[in-house]
């Protein structure tokens, strides 16, 4: 009986086997396979044992029952983790040493995570593109312009610092429109230049 | 003076020159409005967590408002049409309203964007990369249906997006990198098959090619979420190889202040010491246990929580591996951490100083000098119940490895008293953990004679009645035990009598006698 590595399921010990399709296979289609090689999957360690020098393992079937159980020479194995699993048992149950409790306690990180439309994506990091800019402000403490951006109406505050490097010329086109010569005011000109 | 038309032309650009002024006043008047608004509603944004692009103001003022889907996005069906079109313009629309669908809080229409059949063309739109607002949303979409259920996140692999958002990890567009490296960690979250899939597509190096000097913090918080989900999952564990690869970036994460980067590193090594010594010894070998220790006593609990988690799964390897948390200090911390306001702390605190317990009794003899005796009391005492099951381990492991003057220490310092009181508990593996700790009890006090005291002692604080009691209990095991103890110590009748006479508080034993005699 070889035992040869396998892509592993993912919800149960399974030893290592070799050939393609194994994750459909069903322990029923493994009894109907007539001229490929027989394999079969570790489901657990469960005792261990030396006859004539050998190590042996002895192992439980996944699809069959206690009673199917064999004793496995250790070489024959591609299961290091379930070897590894069954040895800590073992060791721990003599010293005294528990392993921590297979339900997690909820308190774990999560394992996925969706992203908020109310994350905080704001300017630049929205990933889109600078249209215009129609305003400016620094009653932040920083220079601010109010960005138009195309494909969205919604614009919003990008530091001045980072438009004039992502965005120079949108930069330049909005001091540009609104760029002001000075000349020595005159009685005329004065009023005009009152903002 | 009257100027020349294509001189007009050119002044009428500049700010003030030949416009009507009352149309600059209004110009002006409403360039303030807009800046008044954006600043009202970046406050809004900073504080009451809700867009306002979609809403109108009174709307958006009520909690109780439910987004309209035909009134103020696209509906699927729109969406359909748009992503389908030939347009990027309209592909980029469509797709952008796809995700702000997928983004809202309430019910994400995840499976009828599934039914639509867009995920085709999302995928197809990850690989544009002369189109990255389309890339950008594409991916962002993509990572919220993978957020969803398994079966969520297999249509999302099942239509091709894993070699894509791999390929987009080296985008030169750092938010678009970063999507990627986000979706990516929800579809190796599922489970250990899409891990170990990811895995074989390479997907280590191409992530840990992204840490730089300059990488942002937002980018490394999510990088480190993802690379603790390759470390997540058992059965299997994750390949030693990909954890070998894995390690240097994160020793080098944990070495950061960031409370969310720490955090989720944590949990990476939580994983990975959460399994054999062999599993346990891959990771002792960085030197990172010293860092662990330290992170244990952090302030924030989110750090605290996985770093404890950590240490308890090394202290519950070999020897060899708790001496290291050990002379790593751990045995200053813990007393901090065992007084934590939260009971779920003190409780992982007691299960590791119960395995730091088990060892030998050099290992207890720290216990006792770095002074855990007082705080495991108290626990013992005070804490909630699944936190006195951890405590009561710790004592008997003490009792079943120590020496017998350290077990006479344990019960001066009030143990004894403490588990005798849990005998009154529902749980009867509990119950058997204090009976088997009051018959090691019992046979370090054989070794010096001093049977007969303890007995005393242990009526007096109203533990024979209750060993009594219990060979009455239901489970089997339980009367069994306490029949044992009865029959093996407590069977001379004259003890009974002794009672009235008896004034002694402390039970002493004679250390000196104990020392000469027995060796350990």
């Amino acid at each position: 009986m070889l035992l040869t590595p396998a892509p592993t399921a993912p919800n149960s010990s399974e030893s290592k086997m070799t050939s393609v399709e194994k994750k459909d296979k069903k322990p029923d289609d493994v009894a109907e396979e007539e001229e490929e090689e027989e394999e079969y999957v570790v489901e657990k360690v469960l005792n261990r044992r030396v006859v004539k020098g050998r190590v042996e393992y002895l192992l439980k079937w996944k699809g069959f029952s206690d009673e199917d159980n064999t004793w496995e020479p250790e070489d024959n194995l591609d299961c290091p983790d379930l070897i590894a699993e069954f040895l800590q048992s073992q060791k721990s149950a003599h010293e005294g040493k528990r392993k921590a409790s297979s339900e997690g306690n909820g308190d774990e990180n999560k394992s996925k995570k969706k992203k908020d439309d109310t994350e905080k994506l704001r300017g630049f990091a929205r990933g889109l593109d600078p249209e215009r800019i129609i305003g400016a402000t620094d009653s932040t403490g920083e220079l601010m312009f109010l960005m138009k951006w195309k494909n969205s109406d919604e614009a919003d505050l990008v530091p001045a610092k980072e438009a004039n490097v992502k965005c120079p010329q949108v930069v330049i086109s909005f001091y540009e429109e609104r760029l002001t010569w000075h000349s020595y005011p005159t009685e005329d000109e004065k009023k005009d230049d009152k903002n | 003076m009257p100027t020349k038309n294509v001189a007009d032309d050119r002044i009428s650009k500049f700010k003030n020159k030949g416009k009507d002024p009352a149309k600059l006043r209004d110009k002006r008047i409403n360039e303030c409005v807009e800046l008044r608004k954006a600043h009202k509603d970046e406050n809004f944004l900073k504080r009451r967590n809700i867009t306002l692009s979609s809403l109108p103001d009174e709307e958006a003022l009520s909690p109780d408002h439910v987004l309209d889907e035909k009134v103020n996005s696209l509906t699927i069906e729109d969406i359909i049409k748009e992503v389908n079109s030939d347009s990027r313009e309209s592909q980029t629309r469509g797709c952008q309203a796809a995700r702000k669908l997928l983004s809202r809080e309430r019910n994400p229409p995840l499976k009828e964007i599934i039914d639509a059949g867009l995920l085709s063309r999302f995928v197809e739109f990850l690989g544009m990369d002369d189109e990255p607002t389309l890339q950008f949303e594409a991916a962002w979409a993509l990572t919220n249906i993978a957020s969803g259920t398994s079966w969520h996140t297999q249509q999302v692999v099942e239509h091709g997006a894993v070699p894509a958002f791999i390929s987009l990890l080296a985008s030169p567009l750092l938010h678009i990198s970063e999507q990627a490296v986000w979706a990516l960690g929800n579809i190796a979250g599922d489970g250990p098959a899409y891990r170990d899939a990811l895995i074989d597509c390479h997907v280590i190096p191409a992530l840990l090619a992204r840490i730089t000097p300059e990488t942002p913090v937002g980018y490394l918080r999510n990088l480190t979420w993802t690379l603790s989900n390759l470390c997540r999952n058992k059965n299997p564990f994750p390949a030693v190889s990909a954890v070998q690869q894995m390690l240097p970036s994160l020793i080098q994460l944990l070495h950061l202040s960031d409370k969310d980067i720490l955090s989720d590193a944590c949990w990476a090594i939580s994983y990975l010491t959460d399994g054999s010594n062999e599993r346990i010894d891959v990771i002792v070998r960085t030197g990172i246990v010293p860092r662990l220790v330290a992170l244990m006593g952090h302030e924030e609990l989110s750090v605290l929580t996985p770093a404890l988690r950590s240490i308890g799964n090394i202290v519950s390897g070999s020897d060899l591996q708790t001496q290291m948390v050990i002379d790593a200090g751990v045995l200053s911390v813990l007393p901090q951490v065992m007084r934590h306001p939260k009971a779920s702390v003190q409780k992982e605190a007691a299960w590791a100083l119960s395995n730091i317990a088990a060892g030998p009794c050099k290992q207890i003899q720290q216990v006792i000098t770095c002074g855990l005796l007082p705080p495991l009391v108290e626990l013992l005492r005070n804490g909630d119940f699944k936190t006195q099951r951890e405590a009561v381990w710790a004592v008997t492991n003490f009792t079943s490895g120590g020496t017998v003057e350290q077990v006479v220490q344990l019960v001066q310092g009030g143990a004894l008293e403490a588990i005798i009181n849990l005998l009154q508990v529902k749980d009867a593996k509990t119950i058997l953990v204090i009976l088997d700790a009051i018959n090691n009890i019992f046979m370090a006090a054989e070794k010096l004679g001093e049977t007969e005291k303890l007995c005393l002692l242990v009526e007096e604080l109203g533990g024979l009645d209750r060993i009594e009691m219990l060979q009455n209990h239901d489970n089997e095991m339980v009367y069994q035990a306490a029949h044992n103890l009865i029959e093996k110590f407590f069977n001379d009748d004259e003890i009974k009598e002794l009672k009235v006479d008896t004034t002694d508080d402390a039970f002493v034993f004679q250390t000196s006698e104990a020392e000469k005699t027995f060796k350990f």
